[in-house]
Formats: C-alpha cells, sequence, structure tokens
C-alpha cells in the first residue's frame, strides 16, 4: 500500500485553515489522580501535518496526556485548543467531529460485529448519518468509504469477519482504520506497533508515512525504529513532565537521551 | 466546612438564613399571621417529627441496602421483602411470648441468617454479573411475596407497643402559648416513636463507628472503594461478604418490627419499602451510611410534610427530589462517583 | 451487561437476494399458521390468549430493544405503554365524560404515541445519567411514582377507578373488539412492530446503539454522542411500548392504575428474560408462555394439588430457574440444544466417513 487512500475521496475541512497556527496547543495541561500527579504543566504544540512522537518510559504519563486530549479525562488545570479552538472542556465526541482521532493501547474494538461494521461506525460518528434508521445501500457512500478504508488497512479479506476472531496484528490494523475514518485533521496514536511482528510493523509504518501530508499526529510508540521513522519530531516524557523536545535526528544522538532511554538494549530489526 | 464557605459564601449565608429560619418555626410560638397561612403550629411539628420518625425507619432499611450494594455491588430487590418477612416473624414472636423487645434479637438472627442463606448460594456464585443478581433478587422478591400471602393471607398485622412505650409524652417544643392566660402548651408526641428515633440514631452511630473506628470497618469501607485490591489482598473477602449481608439482611427484618409497630404489615408492604429503600439511596449516595441518614430524612420529612400539606401531590414530591438530585448529581448527595 | 451478544451484521452487499427469498422457511410457516389460525382456533384463543400475548409481547419487545441493544435493562416500559393508553382513554371518548375529551382517533392516536415519547425521553434522560445497575432502579422508582400519581390524580387520570368503556374507533365500519379483527389487528402491529426492531438493528443507529452497549467510551471516540443516542432509544423504545399500550385498553376497555402498577412492570421485565433479550423474538415467546399459564394457572396448579392463587409463586419459581440456569431465556435453551444436536450430527456424520 503507497497511495494515499484516505484523501482521495474525502474533503477536509482541515485544509484551509491549516496555516493559521497550530493543529495542536497544550499549555500547562496537569492531571491529578488524588494527590497524585500523572502529568503536570505539560506543554506543547504541534503544527497541522507535523508528525510527533512522544516517548517515555511507562508511567510517564503518555496515554493520560492523551486522555486530556481527547477528552476522556477533564485536566486538572491548563487549556486545550485544537485548530485554534479552546476545546479544554468538550466532551469527546465534540473533538471528534472537528476532526480529532485517537487509537488505543489495547484494542477497543466491537469484537461482536463485522470488521466492515466496525469501520462503518467508525465512518457514521463523525457523519450525519449517526441517527439514520434506515439501513444503508451496498452504494451508500459512508458503505464505500468504510471499504476503501478496510482497504488501506489490508483487510479486504477479511472484512464479513467478526472481529472476535481476527488475529491480534489484523485487531492493531483496524484500531488504525477506525482512526482515519470521516476527515481527520490530527491524529492520536497510542502504541500502534505494540505486539506487531516485524512484517506488520513494516506495514504500519508504511501506512503511517503515507498518510495524507495535511495529516499530523501523535504517536507514542516504544519502538524507536518505528518512531523515529514516521516522525519529524520527539517529545521525551518523564515522571509526568516534558524532559526534552527536538528532531528525531537531534533526539536519536542525544546523550542523555541514549543514556535514558536507549540504554537498555533496543532491539534492532 | 471552612472550606465550602470559603469558596461559595453566598450558598453558605443563603443556607444559613434557612437554617436559622427553620430553628425559629419549630422553637418559637407562630404568631397568627402565620397559622392563617399555614395552619396551627402543632401540624405542622407533628408533620415534621412524623417525617423524622418515619426517616428512621426507612434509614434503617435503606442502610442495609446500600451497605450491600456498596461492598458487593448486589442491588438486592428482595430487601423489601426481608423487611415484611421481619415484621411478620416479629409478629409471631410478640404475639407468642407476649415480649416486643424479645422479637428484635430473634427477627435480627432469623432475617439475618435468611439473608446469609441467600448470599452464601445464590449471590455469591454469580460475583460480578451484576444484572443476573439483580434479576434473581426479583424472582426471589416474586416468590417470597407469594409465600408470605399464603402463610400470613392478605389482612393487615401490627404489633402492639409495650405498656411502657404507649400513650404520648410531652416535648420541650412549644405547641402553643394561650394569649389570655399565657399557659404553655408543650407539643406531644407518641412516645413508642421518639424512642425508635432514638434507638434508630444509636444504630446509626453505632454503624458509623464500626465502619470508621473498627478493623472490620476498615476492611468494609476497602472494599467498597476498591474490591479487587482488598480480594488481592489475602482478605477472607467472602466471610465479610457474608458478614455484611447478614447484618443488612438483619437490620430490615428489625425495621419491619418497627414498621408494624408504626403502622401495620399487609402484601404490598414490601414494595412501598423497597421503594422507599430505593428512593433513598439514589437520593443519598449508593454505597454511603450517611448518605442513607441524609436521604431518609429528607425522604421521609418530605413524604409527611406533601401528605399534610399536599396530598394529591406528596408522591410527585418524593419524585421531584429524586429527579432533581438525579439531574444535578447523579451520584446522589453524599455518593462518590465511580 | 451480560445481555451483550452478537450483533447481527448488516446486509452485506453480497447479498442481492430478493427480500422474500432471505427470510428462512421456519418463518414463512409459523406466517401462514398464524394468517390461518381464526379457522381452527376460539374466540377466547384469538381474543384473550393470542390477543394478550401480542400486546404483552410489543410492551417486552420494548425493553428488549433497549436492553439487548442498549444495555439499559429499563422497568419503565409498562408506563410508557400505560400513559399511551391512559391518553387514549383521556383524549378520546370513554366512559368516565367529565374527563374524556372525546375527540376524534385521528388526533388521539398521534397524541397518545407522542405524549407517550415524550415521557420516555424525559425519563430516559433522568435514567441515563448515571448507568449499569442504577438504570433498573432508577426506572423501578419512576414507573412506582407514575404509578401513585395516577391513583391519587383525579383531574387527569381519574385516579382510583381510571377509565373505562375506551373502545377503539369503528373504522372501516368494523367492530376491532370483535375477536377475530381484534387478532388481525394485533398480529398486524406485532409483526410490524417485531419487523421494526429487526430492521432498525442493523440501521446506522442500531448498529451504534449496539455499540454503545459494549464499549461506550470508544462510542465517543468515533464521535457519537452516547447520552443522545441512549435517549433517542428511550424515544424510538416507546413506540413499541404505546402501541402495545393502546391495544391493551382496546382489549380490556379500561384502563386504572393497577394496569401500570409495580407487579406489571416487573412482569415486562419477566417476559422479556424469559424468553429471551437477545433477539425481538424472545419477547413473545416469553409473553405467550406466561399468557398461558396466567390463563391456565388454574388447572395446572389445580393438577399439583395447589389453589390457584398460587399463580405468582409459580411465575417467580419459573422467571428463578430461568435467570439461574439459561440467562438467555427459552431462546437460550433452543440455541443450545440446536448446537448441541449440529455437534452429535457432525461427530454421526463425521464417523461415518
Amino acid at each position: 500500500m503507497n497511495a494515499p487512500v484516505v484523501s482521495s475521496r474525502m474533503n477536509l475541512p482541515g485544509t484551509g485553515n491549516a496555516s493559521s497556527g497550530n493543529a495542536l496547543e497544550l499549555r500547562g495541561i496537569t492531571k491529578m489522580f488524588g494527590a497524585l500527579a500523572a502529568i503536570s504543566d505539560v506543554t506543547l504544540s504541534v503544527k497541522p501535518g507535523e508528525r510527533r512522537a512522544v516517548l517515555g518510559s511507562n508511567g510517564a504519563g503518555k496515554t493520560t496526556l492523551f486522555n486530556c486530549i481527547t477528552g476522556d479525562f477533564l485536566p486538572s488545570a491548563g487549556l486545550v485548543r485544537f485548530f485554534g479552538e479552546d476545546v479544554t472542556v468538550f466532551p469527546p465526541h465534540e473533538r471528534i467531529r472537528r476532526g480529532l482521532r485517537r487509537t488505543y493501547q489495547i484494542s477497543s474494538l466491537f469484537t461482536g460485529l463485522s470488521v466492515m461494521d466496525n469501520v462503518y461506525l467508525a465512518c457514521c460518528g463523525v457523519s450525519r448519518n449517526r441517527f439514520s434508521l434506515v439501513r444503508p445501500r451496498p452504494d451508500d457512500a459512508l458503505v464505500q468509504a468504510a471499504e476503501m478504508l478496510v482497504e488501506a488497512v489490508h483487510l479486504t479479506a477479511d472484512k464479513d469477519r467478526l472481529v472476535g476472531e481476527l488475529a491480534y496484528g489484523q485487531q492493531r490494523q483496524l484500531e488504525v482504520a477506525l482512526a482515519l475514518s470521516g476527515a481527520p485533521r490530527f491524529v492520536l496514536f497510542d502504541e500502534p506497533a505494540a505486539g506487531l511482528s516485524p512484517t506488520e510493523r513494516a506495514d504500519l509504518v508504511t501506512i503511517l508515512t503515507s498518510l495524507p501530508a495535511h495529516i499530523g499526529f501523535i504517536i507514542i510508540e516504544h519502538d524507536m525504529d518505528v518512531a523515529l521513522r514516521v516522525a519529524d519530531s520527539v517529545t521525551m516524557m518523564h515522571n509526568g513532565r516534558i524532559f526534552k523536545e527536538g528532531r528525531s535526528d537531534e533526539i536519536e544522538s542525544d546523550p542523555e537521551v541514549q543514556e535514558l532511554y536507549l540504554g537498555g538494549g533496543h532491539a534492532h530489526h | 466546612m471552612d472550606n465550602f464557605i470559603k469558596r461559595y459564601p453566598l450558598w453558605s449565608l443563603i443556607f444559613f438564613l434557612l437554617a436559622a429560619a427553620f430553628l425559629c418555626l419549630v422553637l418559637a410560638p407562630w404568631p397568627p399571621e402565620l397559622v392563617a397561612v399555614w395552619g396551627r403550629k402543632q401540624i405542622f411539628l407533628n408533620a415534621l417529627l412524623g417525617g423524622i420518625t418515619l426517616g428512621a425507619l426507612y434509614f434503617l432499611v435503606a442502610a442495609g441496602f446500600t451497605l450491600i450494594f456498596g461492598l458487593m455491588r448486589v442491588v438486592n430487590l428482595a430487601h423489601g421483602s426481608l423487611f415484611l418477612i421481619g415484621g411478620y416473624v416479629g409478629y409471631e414472636v410478640a404475639t407468642a411470648s407476649g415480649s416486643w423487645l424479645l422479637a428484635f434479637p430473634t427477627v435480627f438472627i432469623v432475617v439475618g441468617l435468611l439473608g446469609l442463606l441467600m448470599q452464601f448460594f445464590i449471590f455469591s456464585k454469580m460475583e460480578g454479573e451484576e444484572l443476573r443478581q439483580t434479576l434473581v433478587s426479583i424472582g426471589l422478591s416474586i416468590v417470597f411475596a407469594d409465600l408470605m400471602l399464603w402463610w400470613w393471607g392478605g389482612q393487615s398485622y401490627s404489633i402492639l407497643a409495650p405498656q411502657f412505650l404507649q400513650g404520648p409524652m410531652e416535648l420541650p417544643l412549644v405547641s402553643n402559648i394561650n394569649d389570655a392566660t399565657g399557659v404553655v402548651t408543650w407539643l406531644r408526641y407518641p412516645a413508642v416513636r421518639v424512642w425508635i428515633l432514638v434507638a434508630a440514631i444509636v444504630i446509626g452511630i453505632a454503624m458509623w463507628l464500626v465502619l470508621n473506628r473498627t478493623a472490620l470497618g476498615m476492611l468494609i469501607r476497602a472494599g467498597v472503594d476498591d474490591r479487587e485490591m482488598l480480594a488481592a489482598s489475602g482478605v477472607r473477602i467472602h466471610l465479610v461478604f457474608l458478614a455484611v449481608f447478614g447484618f443488612g439482611a438483619g437490620l430490615a427484618g428489625i425495621a419491619g418490627i418497627i414498621g408494624a409497630t408504626f403502622q401495620s404489615l399487609s402484601p404490598g408492604e414490601d414494595t412501598r419499602f423497597l421503594l422507599a429503600s430505593l428512593v433513598v439511596v439514589i437520593v443519598g449516595g449508593m454505597g454511603s451510611i450517611v448518605g442513607a441518614a441524609l436521604g431518609a430524612l429528607i425522604i421521609g420529612v418530605a413524604e409527611q410534610m406533601g401528605f399534610v400539606y399536599a396530598p394529591t401531590y406528596s408522591i410527585v414530591l418524593t419524585f421531584l427530589i429524586m429527579a432533581a438530585v438525579l439531574a444535578f448529581r447523579p451520584q446522589g448527595l453524599l455518593g462518590t462517583r465511580r | 451487561m451480560s445481555v451483550a451478544d452478537q450483533a447481527p451484521r448488516f446486509a452485506s452487499p453480497a447479498d442481492q437476494r430478493m427480500w422474500s427469498e432471505r427470510i428462512p422457511a421456519p418463518w414463512w410457516i409459523l406466517g401462514l399458521i398464524l394468517l390461518l389460525l381464526p379457522i381452527v382456533a376460539n374466540n377466547f384463543w384469538l381474543f384473550q390468549i393470542m390477543g394478550w400475548t401480542f400486546i404483552l409481547g410489543m410492551i417486552g419487545l420494548s425493553l428488549m430493544f433497549l436492553a439487548g441493544y442498549g444495555g439499559m435493562v429499563s422497568l419503565l416500559q409498562m408506563s410508557i405503554a400505560g400513559l399511551a393508553g391512559y391518553m387514549v382513554a383521556i383524549l378520546g371518548p370513554s366512559g368516565a365524560a367529565n374527563v374524556s375529551l372525546g375527540l376524534s382517533w385521528w388526533i388521539v392516536l398521534p397524541a397518545a404515541f407522542l405524549i407517550a415519547a415524550l415521557f420516555a425521553t424525559m425519563c430516559g434522560a433522568l435514567a441515563v445519567r448515571t448507568d449499569g445497575i442504577y438504570t433498573i432502579m432508577i426506572t423501578l422508582a419512576i414507573a412506582a411514582a407514575f404509578f401513585y400519581f395516577t391513583r391519587q390524580n383525579y383531574s387527569i387520570f381519574n385516579g382510583y377507578s381510571g377509565f373505562n368503556l375506551v373502545l377503539p374507533p369503528k373504522l372501516f365500519g368494523v367492530n376491532w373488539r370483535d375477536p377475530l379483527p381484534f387478532y388481525y389487528l394485533t398480529l398486524a402491529c406485532a409483526a410490524l412492530c417485531y419487523g421494526a426492531v429487526v430492521y432498525l438493528a442493523r440501521s446506522p443507529f442500531g448498529l451504534a446503539l449496539q455499540g454503545v452497549r459494549d464499549n461506550p467510551r470508544r462510542m465517543a471516540a468515533l464521535g457519537f454522542n452516547v447520552t443522545a443516542h441512549r435517549v433517542a432509544a428511550y424515544a424510538l423504545a416507546s413506540v413499541f411500548a404505546s402501541t402495545g399500550g393502546i391495544l391493551l385498553v382496546w382489549q380490556n376497555a379500561q384502563i386504572a392504575p393497577g394496569t401500570i402498577g409495580i407487579s406489571s412492570a416487573i412482569d415486562v421485565l419477566v417476559v422479556a428474560v424469559v424468553g429471551g433479550m437477545r433477539r425481538p423474538l424472545g419477547p413473545f415467546i416469553g409473553a405467550f408462555i406466561y399468557v398461558l399459564l396466567q390463563v391456565f394457572s388454574t388447572d395446572i396448579l389445580g393438577f399439583f394439588g395447589f389453589s390457584a392463587d398460587r399463580f405468582k409463586l409459580i411465575i417467580g419459581i419459573g422467571f428463578l430457574a430461568i435467570v439461574l440456569f439459561s440467562p438467555d431465556g427459552v431462546l437460550g435453551l433452543w440455541d443450545r440444544w440446536r448446537a448441541r444436536m449440529a455437534a452429535r450430527k457432525a461427530v454421526a456424520t463425521g464417523g461415518g466417513a
């Protein structure tokens, strides 16, 4: 797969105002669980179309950061702007309808539904068809869009199977497909490569690098190989704080980062 | 408290004024203008006291319900049946032995045992399946209701309070001051109700103390907050579950005796008290003893006040309170969000 | 919630057969039997047993829609049905002429559906403020409040006595309360409701509802407003309940608070659980069993040497048995039996080859 499949059909509201400021802007985001700060004072901005990797050890607060961005948690303090709009207190679905998407670290799919149904649901979620009581016809635009997404993640052969029956790697691919439904402007990938085989990883890298240029994303990834190949810039997190930011190549060669993160024998393919 | 006053100064002021006005209403004799609008003070005081004592009864039923839910996540819709069984058994014991007081320990043991059996043989077998447990408890309540109807029939029973609790007693509350003579009439109120209120308060405080000051209470509260952790810590959680279920059931049974002394027992009372417990814990907050006390007080007083001042809409008043709580604070007044 | 199950997949584009070809043979047979039943059945069977089964089934169906697809076990469905029935009695003609308005049917019926839907939406909005097992408690409390309110309120609901002589309009010159027309009327309504639920299950709304049941957080991350979806499901389910409620008033020719009491609300749950909440057919099967037990309770109980008063005991024990041993209801039993038969057959043919 190499063509930018997602952009070919869908018109994207994000492309117009891409030049005005940042796609995502976080200011002083803090999230407390009781007395414990999961993340504290995270300030971060990502330009439209920029691809950012967030690295850090377990418990560094990366997934909590994602949850604050998508609105699964309300931050205890701080501000979230999405394409210039203050979305800090918006419920998740309102952010999704503005073009934000995410994947989950642990696959969060509808295992009782077929692959097509999963992707079709994702396409419905951001369309006006959400409440439609009419069954889709095969030539329905959303069904077509879903089929294209299924193809984009190489699941066409399995599109009528129940998701619960899919292999682990296929479920991870489906996660990605759900996050690319509708007209995404910005995607949060939470360890999409976790548990994938080397060939599946290579596949994933192709999918991510061939996304249309206007779609920016943040990727949480433990595999530096994957992270540095798909991202332009890197944010390092440690103990809930931002520890270092920079271009991918700078970070890769940074001795401190090497010490902290790559020291423990990094596996290569 | 200080925090609350600092954060919401206006609300604190309003609360304070309302509380002061309420105290005036209760303590001071009413001027004729007020009597003209609201009727005699005695009626108001009687409704208020009736509400508080009814709240005490509701608290006894709801406390077990909310504990069982908080710890085991079992919504025991057969809780009303335990109340009614307690009342009937109490009646039998009291008439057979002639001792009202003897009924209490007997019923506590009998109904508590029934609760233990339910937990041991049924609910513990389907732990974690909340819906199934609830459905089973509905099934049990249907069966219990029909068995009780079979055995005790459709007539109503009431238990006579013992001699020393019969008749009214004078409370240090001014009912009326005669303008001409200046003679103060004190409020007279059935002694049994006053003592039951005292007993409920004692039981409530005892429960609070056990929950907050003892090792067992610590375990139970830890279990309410985080069951997995408690189970993982090697505590024999099932014994704690059994104890709490038995205690909650026994409490409902005792409430049955009190209900039979206050009012009377008949088929259908089980549903009435189940619903009262539901509303009480929805308003007060699931799993919280203090919440159950607050909810019971609010619902009891609202019901009696509604009954006296707007008889057609007393049910609606209770319901509106529940709806308002759900709309603005779905976890209940003192509940925590899960 | 444990009623969760596999959702039907939406029609795959490969399935290009005519709709009539996609319906399996047993359904044709069942349809034919139901259509031709009046040839053999007497009026009692048509009006009392079958008519009541269809009505109870429709009310149960509205619960099945909410519980099976939406994961919301609502005890409100009888109240919603009852409200629609009450509206027919209040707005249309009835024996309580001082309360009833006596409007004509083409105003009354839409108004009844609309008011019941509004009520369902409001109660649904309250009930979905919390989720999981709370739903059952809150809906039970609301149902009870509505019951007591109808009993106390005389200006609208005519209090304890309710309304009598509520008759269906004589459309097309037919007396719809005669057993034969009433049978076909309820059959048609039940078939329509059943078909609607089957169809809706695979519509975007129905599919999303099942998604909300299984993983609400993920649905929000796909852009769905989970709360709105749940409330809308209450509104939609009210249509089936209202249909049943209106027919119920016509069948009994009266409605009173007893119709919507707490035990009736529980009965609807019993019917849906006993039949099986996973499929729309379940409530109808449950209703059929319930009605048979109710109608023939004297004979059945007499056979075991009990008095006819013990009907509730039978229902309670039967319900307990189903919940304890087959949580998917009678349909679940049937599915398991079929699976075992298929497995045995496979073993037999495998051994023969």
